[in-house]
């Protein structure tokens, strides 16, 4: 049970060189000029040792019935191999070497560590800019990769869908529909009975037989959502899935999501439009740079979103700044504690 | 992916209350966490028609990119067959000591390509599949099982050719070659059992392989000249007394307990000289199945929750 650490340095506050660091550019020592000036009167504060949040933690205690979903803490940085890492190795010999064999891992951190529950019946909107760190949290609740750190804890696995269900090019669309069904754990039998449905959500009556390469890609997208819409899981994770295809195919869709959401517990949706979020989610999370910004009511932290945004595309990075920290400001961050001896360790 | 490190402004602090939540989690589990070893193989036996279906749609687009299409399912080892032939039985003639050796040679290339292929393909099941690890759950057990079943069904056609080769022109003579009758009799079933024993040890070794390939992947360049060793460690194209007078004895030793040999010998002995395989060879097949089996599947289970990390 780690709190999350937030390294704690007020802006205005460090003294430049007060502990060994110079920072914002202002390279004065304080001392050297300090004759009769009073520095001595001012009292120092160890900021780090009672930071202004350090107040007492409220302890709320939920009913275990209810929870759908809990992330403990759970942080990620991809460890892929890079062939141009070699420029940020420091070693002199390592970087040649590196830079010979053209291989190297690059560590690229996606999500710092965040925690919430959410409940049974909650519908969650899930924004952020691109590369903000959303699809990976997708990820790590489906459990497709693991946390580098902390861990995600369900009733039931949660089921993603959305557009990224993998399709085998050389087979046809017939083929690829049974053997997506299949790849989600249906029975044979299972199958069949969805396959009509699943041709009827994609709108390929005649395109079935061909093999997937000679799909268009927005034909593939659509075969893909409609294998995925086949399951009804409790818990239901949606990427993006809302802004795929013609304006005829995302009516189909919204029917077939609506049938699924009504029968999920708990929803995700991820979506860059506002109004989808607004219109359908009770509660919303946005992520920026791969934190947690707020959590809450989606009306005000979508007006937060879209004030952001606004600010970066207009290029006013300052004024994007400061709705980024007054926004993290509000934000009152949980710590997930599980009642002695009841943390899950099982597998579904 | 979020912004690189140096781009983040770090000093971001909340005000908010820090509030912790305590609940009871009886009723949740970890996800994607790995289930016990029995639970996960009745979790593969659930999966089975994804299995037989994955393993089915690929052998049957395998060849599609070619205008003959799944001939060549018969064409590429007859092609095969025939080089070998020409360069070790007509140039190197290896074939002294050997009666019958064009159904000798016949078997033991084309039942070794089988072999090949299975753990070839199958120690790159994880790391080739990667799309398809990222966009289901399955037990990840599934994909090495699947391409060795899948490499089984592509070799059907292989060993009909097999069988109807050894049959008609397994006991040719050119030149000195010695020969005895072959007899198409019940001893030739002694086939399937040996296959299936063959299978169980190349599933276990894919299963093996496509963990240390998952993670790294290095490895898969020394499985293709492991495999060239196996071969001829194999007695694929020459005979195993070729050793006995020279001194070479463990090279023997080496071949009586590789798992490969034994299957070619058994068919071998069933299908050119009449008998049913020696029991030695049955044995050491028989221990492979399992103990590859076991060790594999323990080891490809334990390692579970790695397999579907961006690499």
């Amino acid at each position: 049970m780690s709190t999350p650490t937030s390294p704690y340095t007020p802006r205005r506050a460090t003294w430049p060189g007060g502990n060994g660091a110079t920072g914002d550019g202002l390279d004065l020592d304080p001392e050297a000029f300090d004759n009769g000036f009073g520095f001595e009167a001012i009292e120092e504060i160890a900021w780090d040792d009672q930071p202004l949040t350090q107040n007492a933690p409220q302890v709320e205690t939920v009913d275990p019935e209810r929870v759908s979903v809990a992330v403990d803490c759970a942080s990620k940085i991809y460890r892929i191999r890079s062939n141009t890492e070699y420029r940020n190795s420091t070693k002199r010999i390592g970087r040649h070497l590196q830079r010979a064999l053209g291989s190297g891992w690059s560590e690229i951190p996606a999500l710092d560590e965040l925690s919430f529950v959410v409940n049974r019946g909650e519908t969650v909107g899930v924004i952020g800019t691109n590369g903000s760190g959303k699809s990976t949290l997708m990820k790590l609740l489906t459990g497709k990769i693991r946390p580098t750190s902390g861990e995600v804890y369900a009733t039931s696995t949660p089921i993603m869908l959305g557009v990224n269900a993998a399709l085998v090019r050389q087979i046809s669309g017939r083929e690829n529909i049974k053997l997506g069904c299949l790849a989600m754990g249906l029975s044979p039998k299972e199958a069949k009975k969805k396959f009509d449905m699943i041709v009827e959500i994609s709108g390929l009556q005649d395109a079935l037989d061909m093999p997937l390469k000679a799909y268009s890609s927005g034909m593939a997208s659509r075969l893909q959502f409609a294998i995925a819409t086949s399951v009804d899981p409790d818990i239901l994770l949606i990427d993006e899935a809302l802004n795929t295809g013609d304006a005829q195919f995302r009516a189909r869709t919204k029917k077939r999501l609506d049938q699924v959401r009504a029968q999920a517990g708990c929803v995700f949706l991820v979506s860059h439009s506002l109004g989808t979020i607004k219109q359908m989610c009770t509660r919303v999370i946005w992520i920026e740079q791969g934190r947690m910004l707020a959590d809450g009511d989606p009306e005000w932290v979508c007006a937060q979103y879209q004030e952001y945004t606004d600010h970066k595309s207009n290029g006013r990075m300052r004024a994007a700044q400061i709705v980024y920290d007054r926004t993290r400001l509000k934000l009152s961050p949980i710590q997930v504690e599980f009642l002695e001896g009841t943390r899950p360790t099982k597998a579904s | 992916m979020a912004a690189p490190a140096a781009e983040r402004h770090t000093p971001s602090f909340q005000l908010g209350p820090q509030r912790v939540v305590q609940m009871d989690g009886e009723q949740l589990v970890r996800v994607g966490a790995r289930p016990g070893l029995l639970r996960y193989i009745r979790n593969i036996w659930a999966f089975r028609h994804f299995l037989q279906y994955d393993a089915h749609a690929r052998t049957s687009s395998q060849n599609n990119l070619d205008s003959l299409g799944r001939f060549w399912m018969v064409m590429n080892p007859l092609l095969q067959a025939a080089v070998y032939f020409f360069i070790f039985g007509y140039i190197l003639e290896t074939h002294r000591g050997i009666v019958n050796f064009i159904g000798y040679l016949i078997i033991g290339v084309l039942t070794f390509r089988f072999i090949q292929g299975a753990v070839v393909s199958g120690s790159n099941s994880i790391a080739g599949n990667q799309q398809v690890v990222q966009a289901f759950n399955f037990p990840r057990a599934c994909l090495p099982i699947s391409s060795t079943v899948r490499e089984l069904f592509a070799t059907v056609p292989t060993f009909v050719v097999m069988a109807v080769l050894v049959y008609f022109i397994g006991d040719y003579q050119i030149a000195d070659m010695s020969r005895a009758d072959i007899t198409l009799d019940w001893k030739w079933l002694m086939f399937f059992p040996a296959i299936f024993l063959g299978l169980l040890v190349m599933t276990g070794l894919s299963l093996i392989l496509a963990r240390v390939v998952a993670n790294y992947n290095d490895v898969k360049h020394l499985i293709t000249i492991g495999v060239r060793l196996w071969f001829y460690a194999s007695a694929v194209i020459f005979s195993v007394d070729r050793f006995a007078d020279r001194g070479h004895d463990w090279i023997i030793t080496v071949m009586y307990y590789n798992p490969a040999f034994c299957i070619l010998d058994i068919i071998r002995d069933a299908w050119l000289y009449d008998g049913l395989g020696e029991p030695f060879r049955w044995i050491v097949l028989g221990g492979w199945a399992v103990g590859a089996m076991t060790i594999g599947m323990i080891i490809f289970w334990r390692g579970e929750e790695t397999y579907g990390r961006e690499r």
